[in-house]
């Protein structure tokens, strides 16, 4: 009854295009809904044709055939290749498994939000975004589809032989996905004039001198940070020589397991002990000596006093080992030094483990307060001096002063530090622990972290890249998902703060 | 009459505190603060005095009685000793100098670039760029892939390049650049001037840079500090030691000499002929010398640097 109030009776020229916008948004979600579906795993898209004739080729044993399927899914073709033990083949499942999880992924988000969609006018451009991931859904799934099919002839091709065959269900995910595609690129053409907005290569058009700009940055970063993320890949080999890099056997979780049996449980303990300990130490010392300085009314000392704690940011962690070294070395260090005239027994730090977790921390302290001081120093200044004349005039002492104005205004600084420190609490500071303590062995119980521990592998054992790879990017996903959790959490409690 | 009158001394002293604003409290925390910040800096230079000591101690002395505040004995057979051969620190001076003065150009250059495209607001996909360079700062493939890239794929290892190319630019440098930008070129002025029918390129040139001195100063620095300071690159790329940044040659030296009395302690008992110990220190304060000359001319763009980045969050 209501229902009927509120919609105008069709006629009216607006009301039918938005009918029919909504209609064919829906129509393209339900094929979205319907790819999804196809690709969950009980659907198989690749079929073995003449199983005895490749498990001849790959001299598969009759045990580990028993083990193998005759039809796969993008899943269950690593099991495939694991037990086939073929690293290219791995390599490209493992693009395909990645597509796929990319293809859910947007599906996911297009289905969501054309469900969400009002499809009001004047409701700015909520639409274009809409069809941006439409678009892009389908896209991948096209891709994906390409993709598998290029298996199918890829690895025919690798056992010269026609073993492998594409189910019938490919080509109807592919002709799906295509009329998905060419009716929400015409819905957004639409949308597109209303909205005066058009694509990236109008754009491109009227602005190449910004995008040729940007060529230099793109080109670093895509070999500094986007490429090296293919060799992810790695972590999921068993390296040898002969096979090299990407022929390498396809081992799984393998690295991992053997991470986990070995050294995981040590490294990731030092990792975040220290980190925890740094972070919080850190912080407070350095609000405690921000709050000091900033309040000091001798100009000059507050001024030497700042250059003087700063100061050894400025120096390399090389300097520090000197440091290190010239304070502890068990002969002529300066500590052992002051020991003996004390009349007491030197002790022999490079050796005894137990003063290691303690002696990193101070130097950490000693090398980073500086910063930390300095950033909330900044904030500091920031605040309003008229606060603490109102607060002056009221009665409040200094402590107060600082208690209930200066803090409150320093808890932003602080939470964005400790969402950024958060995300890095798998990484360890590898110059500190590594310039310190070298490769002495003999602390590696209290002082080995995953930096360094990777740092090794790379720089000495090259058979090892597996295992390295595998912790690289155990850190890696670690500190991304505590990102994104404490992201998420601090959103929504307190939404000021948070970073994206 | 008397305790009015003691009131009135006490209500006087009051007075006179308040003249001069210091209450009780306000005493106890200056006294905190001077004790703490003084303690604080004297702990931050102790370790560099130790050193520059140590370089200019008789090595023998060193070996009898370890490092001390101040020189026992006064020698400057360390800094000969080094000099007496500089072939090989000359030219690791060399190498960092021109790996400092190639990277910060280079990555001058780029951040500058890519701050400008960041910060004008017709380009469309301003945000997209920033998410994926934020991106890289939350997500990696790892050091190996990297490295592997770099030796195995590129096949860079050995080169000059591959020193100084990894550290041209960063997100934090990029954003701190865009920030300076957008502080110091307000939107009207470049819109003027396109209006004049200047190209983007112009209005970078001409208009952007020419204000963005402090910018420039505060990235470069930035940049050369992290040039100046490093010795991973060099562990992980260099296969000859004409092409060692001078922190790994020092890294390196003090491996090696350790390893060199060692050496000496197991034949013959003739270690003092070798300056071992004031050697390594003296070696320290010619590496980090350059650095805390500048640091008292430099340090107020480092704290700009700091507090724009962190104003920004």
């Amino acid at each position: 009854m209501n229902e009927a109030n509120r919609k105008p009776a069709w006629g009216g020229k607006l009301e039918q295009r938005k009918f029919g916008r909504k209609a064919s948004v829906l129509l393209t979600a339900g094929i979205s809904a319907a790819l999804l579906f196809l690709s969950l795993p009980f659907f198989d898209w690749i079929h073995l044709r003449n199983i005895s004739a490749l498990f001849g080729k790959l001299g598969i044993s009759r045990e580990t055939a028993s083990t193998l399927y005759q039809s796969y899914s993008v899943f269950s073709l690593l099991s495939f290749v694991r037990n086939s033990g073929i690293g290219a083949l791995g390599l490209y499942s493992m693009i395909l498994l990645l597509l796929l999880a990319g293809v859910w992924y947007l599906h996911i988000v297009y289905i969501w939000r054309a469900l969400h969609n009002r499809f009001q006018d004047s409701d700015g451009k909520s639409e274009l975004r809409l069809y941006v991931f439409g678009k892009a859904a389908m896209l991948l799934t096209i891709l994906l589809i390409i993709g598998s099919y290029g298996f199918v002839l890829y690895a025919n091709r690798f056992f010269g032989m026609t073993g492998f065959g594409a189910s019938p269900l490919l080509a109807v995910e592919f002709v799906g996905a295509l009329a998905a595609y060419l009716v929400i690129k015409k819905l957004e053409a639409a949308e597109r004039i209303r909205c005066h907005e058009h694509g990236l290569v109008k754009e491109f058009r009227k602005n190449w001198v910004l995008f040729l700009m940007l060529l230099p940055v793109g080109v670093f970063f895509l070999v500094n940070s986007y490429l090296p993320m293919v060799g992810i890949y790695f972590a999921f080999v068993n390296f040898n020589f002969t096979d090299g890099l990407w022929a390498s056997p396809f081992v799984g979780l393998k690295n991992f397991e053997f991470l986990f049996q070995s050294q995981m449980g040590r490294l990731i303990r030092n990792t975040v002990l220290y980190n925890v300990v740094f972070i919080l130490l850190g912080n407070v010392l350095q609000i405690f000596f921000a709050v000091l300085v900033s309040q000091m009314t001798l100009k000059w000392f507050k001024k030497v006093g700042q250059t003087l704690i700063f100061m050894p940011y400025f120096v390399s962690f090389v300097l520090l080992k000197v440091i290190v070294y010239s304070l502890l070395e068990y002969q002529c260090g300066a500590i052992n030094n002051m020991i003996r005239s004390g009349g007491g027994t030197p002790i022999d730090f490079y050796n005894t483990p137990v003063y290691w977790p303690f002696l990193i921390t101070l130097f950490h302290m000693w090398k980073s307060v500086g910063y930390g001081m300095v950033v909330y120093l900044a904030t500091i200044m920031g605040i309003d001096g008229e606060l603490y004349e109102a607060a002056k005039v009221d009665g409040a002492n200094i402590f107060q002063r600082i208690r209930y104005i200066m803090l409150p205004q320093l808890k932003p600084t602080f939470v964005i530090l400790l969402i950024y420190s958060l995300g890095g609490i798998m990484r360890g500071n590898f110059e500190l622990f590594y310039q310190t303590v070298g490769n002495n062995g003999l602390l590696y119980e209290v002082t080995d972290i995953l930096d360094t521990y990777v740092y090794r592998i790379t720089i000495g054992q090259p058979l090892s890249i597996g295992l390295g790879s595998a912790a690289g990017l155990f850190q890696s996903i670690f500190g991304f998902v505590v990102v994104l959790i404490t992201n998420w959490a601090i959103r929504r409690k307190e939404a000021e703060y948070a970073l994206f | 009459m008397r305790r009015r009158a003691q009131e009135s001394v006490i209500m006087n002293n009051r007075q006179k505190k308040n003249k001069i604003k210091l209450s009780g409290s306000d005493i106890t925390f200056y006294v905190i603060a001077y004790f703490f910040v003084g303690t604080a800096a004297v702990i931050c230079v102790l370790p560099f005095l130790l050193i520059v000591s140590g370089s200019f101690t008789d090595n023998g002395m060193v070996m009898r009685e370890g490092y001390s505040l101040l020189p026992k004995v006064f020698s400057l057979d360390a800094y000969a000793t080094i000099f007496r051969n500089p072939a090989s620190i000359l030219q690791a001076y060399k190498m960092t100098i021109y790996y400092t003065v190639m990277g910060t150009a280079t990555g001058l250059f780029v951040t500058t670039l890519t701050a400008y495209v960041l910060s004008r607001k017709e380009f469309k996909y301003r945000n997209v760029v920033s998410f994926l360079l934020y991106f890289t700062t939350i997500f990696g493939g790892g050091m190996i892939p990297w490295y592997l890239l770099y030796a195995n794929v590129l096949h860079l290892k050995g080169t000059t390049f591959v020193i100084w190319f990894p550290g041209i630019t960063g997100t934090f440098l990029i954003i701190l650049m865009r920030t300076f930008i957008s502080g110091s070129v307000p939107d009207a002025i470049t819109e003027s001037a396109k209006i004049d029918g200047a190209g983007q390129f112009t209005v970078f040139w001409r208009i952007v840079l020419p204000v963005l001195k402090p910018g420039l100063a505060t990235v470069g620095l930035f940049l050369a500090l992290g040039y100046w300071n490093d010795w991973y690159r060099s562990s992980l790329f260099s296969t000859s030691s004409s092409t060692y940044e001078l922190q790994f040659y020092l890294s390196n030296m003090l491996n090696s000499t350790t390893a060199l009395k060692d050496l000496a302690i197991g034949t013959t008992a003739t270690i003092a002929d070798l300056p071992t110990q004031s050697v390594k220190m003296a070696m320290a304060v010619v590496v980090t010398g350059p650095v805390l000359l500048f640091y008292p001319f430099v340090q107020k763009y480092f704290v700009s640097g700091i507090t724009i980045g962190a104003v920004k969050g």
